[in-house]
């Protein structure tokens, strides 16, 4: 597991999802380098549409990989403002770049400052070990 | 030995166990066994794909292996297994079927026929222990069957640059499909038997447990120039389903018979007997469901035991499914009624969504194990 990269500059839920809070208080959400490796290679994502409004905890769409499938969590409560329509053709994305061009969806919570108590990488890194 | 059907004790290692962990496998419980299930820069793809367009070699020692030697084991096994013993002369191995008196299967397993008196048995891991309990329990006095699941090791080389791979070892191929040479490798005997559960041309390797290792490591080595990579079970399932190949556990069982999961061309129903004769002949005239494959036309994977529906109605059950690599769909081998035919449309409840899939007659992607 020594190869999987956690950036500092994100927040994580116990889900094994990334959070980014942007500049305009959108946040953008993917999901890990440990929950990629663990699912394996994905074949097909399902988002929750924009305009949804979502509570912190609510299944949202799926992950699905040649062995398994998961739930996509909401991290937070708030309004879905965006999702990544280049998985649709390209869910391969999630495993060669999770926190890049394999994003999942943007959303704009309800509590702007929800984010903030989310685990840092120090916290989600603790919760692997 | 009868470790490998407890589960609850530590879990069985291949002779090639340390091999994996040094690769970095993912490894998980396969039938008892700590098997390996994907490889590090591999992936249930990327393998998958090495095997159907170049060449894979996997670790499948956790089946099993037995022996059935003595004065017309042949014979005796004949009037055991399902299959036609007699329908392969030695040196050939066969597809064929363990059942109970009821028709349910108790496994599937190759039988390679070495001579009248000496049949060899590949069984599954988990049910390898019952079939030679319910052999040595029919075995006349003089035949000796002997779980020899801890003697040997299988290695299967899978895809088209297969024979290259196994002539740069100086091991011999180009034998037909289903039959088998005893060779031998740097003073070492091993089996070499043009088989597979991939659908690919490809061979299995039958070393010796100890001289297991030093063959994969050559193996691994000789697959490198050919684009070739070690492959997990997770490949082994998605090239298996593309094929239509049955596994034991979810596509034949006990309690489906081989009527059910048309695998009637494994069953010699012209023998005076063998194990179930009766009840599979009853059940032949007029099955209650039969094994299909479906194609998944929309978006949706199809997964064990998701339920199938046609006209509104429900109509059987998904035994296995999965992604298909190389159609890029999801297909599945589902048990329905028998009046749901080819090329109708049906909708398969993937955990509470109807998807559209069409049913269709495996293989989902051309066989090529004939192939010259």
């Amino acid at each position: 597991m020594s190869d999987l990269e956690y950036p500092s500059d994100l927040r994580y839920t116990s889900d094994h999802e990334w959070v980014r809070v942007g500049d305009d208080g959108v946040v953008r959400i993917g999901i890990t380098s440990f929950a990629q490796d663990a699912l394996g290679d994905v074949v097909y994502v399902s988002l929750p549409a924009v305009g949804d409004t979502v509570t912190a905890g609510d299944s949202c769409g799926e992950v699905e990989s040649t062995k398994s499938v998961s739930d996509v969590l909401a991290p937070l409560e708030g309004e879905v403002t965006a999702t990544n329509a280049a998985l649709d053709g390209a869910p391969e994305l999630i495993n060669s770049d999770p926190y890049g061009e394999g994003w999942m969806f943007e959303m704009r919570p309800s509590d702007a400052a929800a984010a903030e108590a989310l685990m840092d990488v120090e916290g989600y890194k603790a919760s692997l070990s | 030995m009868t470790t490998a059907q407890s589960g609850t004790t530590s879990p069985l290692l291949s002779p090639l166990h340390d091999r994996h962990v040094a690769l970095g496998a993912k490894m998980a419980d396969f039938g008892g066994w700590d098997m390996p299930i994907e490889y590090p820069g591999g992936g249930v793809v990327a393998e998958h794909t090495a095997v159907r367009e170049r060449v894979g070699v996997f670790d499948v020692s956790h089946l099993g292996k037995a022996s059935v030697v003595g004065p017309g084991a042949a014979d005796f096994v004949n009037a055991c297994l399902t299959n036609d013993l007699r329908r392969i002369q030695p040196g050939s191995a066969q597809y064929t079927l363990c059942c109970d008196e009821s028709g349910g299967v108790v496994d599937d397993l190759i039988a390679y026929l070495k001579s009248d008196d000496d049949v060899f048995l590949i069984p599954n891991a988990a049910n390898t222990a019952e079939v030679v309990r319910r052999l040595a329990a029919a075995a006349p006095e003089g035949i000796t069957v002997s779980n020899l699941h801890h003697d040997y090791g299988v290695i299967a080389v899978q895809g088209t640059k297969s024979d290259e791979v196994l002539e740069s070892l100086g091991l011999p191929t180009g034998h037909d499909y289903m039959s088998f040479v005893e060779a031998d490798w740097q003073g070492r005997p091993v089996i070499v038997c043009r088989t597979g559960y991939t659908g690919e041309r490809g061979y299995e390797l039958v070393p010796r447990w100890d001289d297991a290792p030093a063959l994969w490591d050559a193996l691994v080595a000789a697959v490198e120039p050919f684009g070739g990579m070690p492959c997990g079970l997770g490949a082994r399932d998605t090239l298996r389903t593309e094929m239509g190949y049955p596994l034991h556990g979810q596509d034949l069982s006990l309690d489906i018979s081989p009527v059910q999961a048309r695998a009637g061309w494994a069953v010699g129903w012209k023998k005076d007997a063998f194990w179930g004769k009766a009840a599979l002949e009853a059940e032949r005239a007029n099955p209650t469901r039969l094994m299909r494959g479906l194609l998944v036309t929309g978006r949706g994977i199809p997964r064990a035991h998701c339920a199938v529906a046609h006209d509104g109605e429900t109509v059987g059950e998904v035994t296995s499914g999965t992604f298909s690599p190389t159609l890029k769909q999801g297909i599945a081998l589902a048990l329905l009624a028998p009046g749901v035919a080819d090329g109708e449309t049906v909708s398969v409840d993937v955990r509470g969504r109807g998807v559209e899939a069409t049913v269709v007659k495996p293989p989902f992607v051309q066989v090529q194990v004939r192939e010259a």
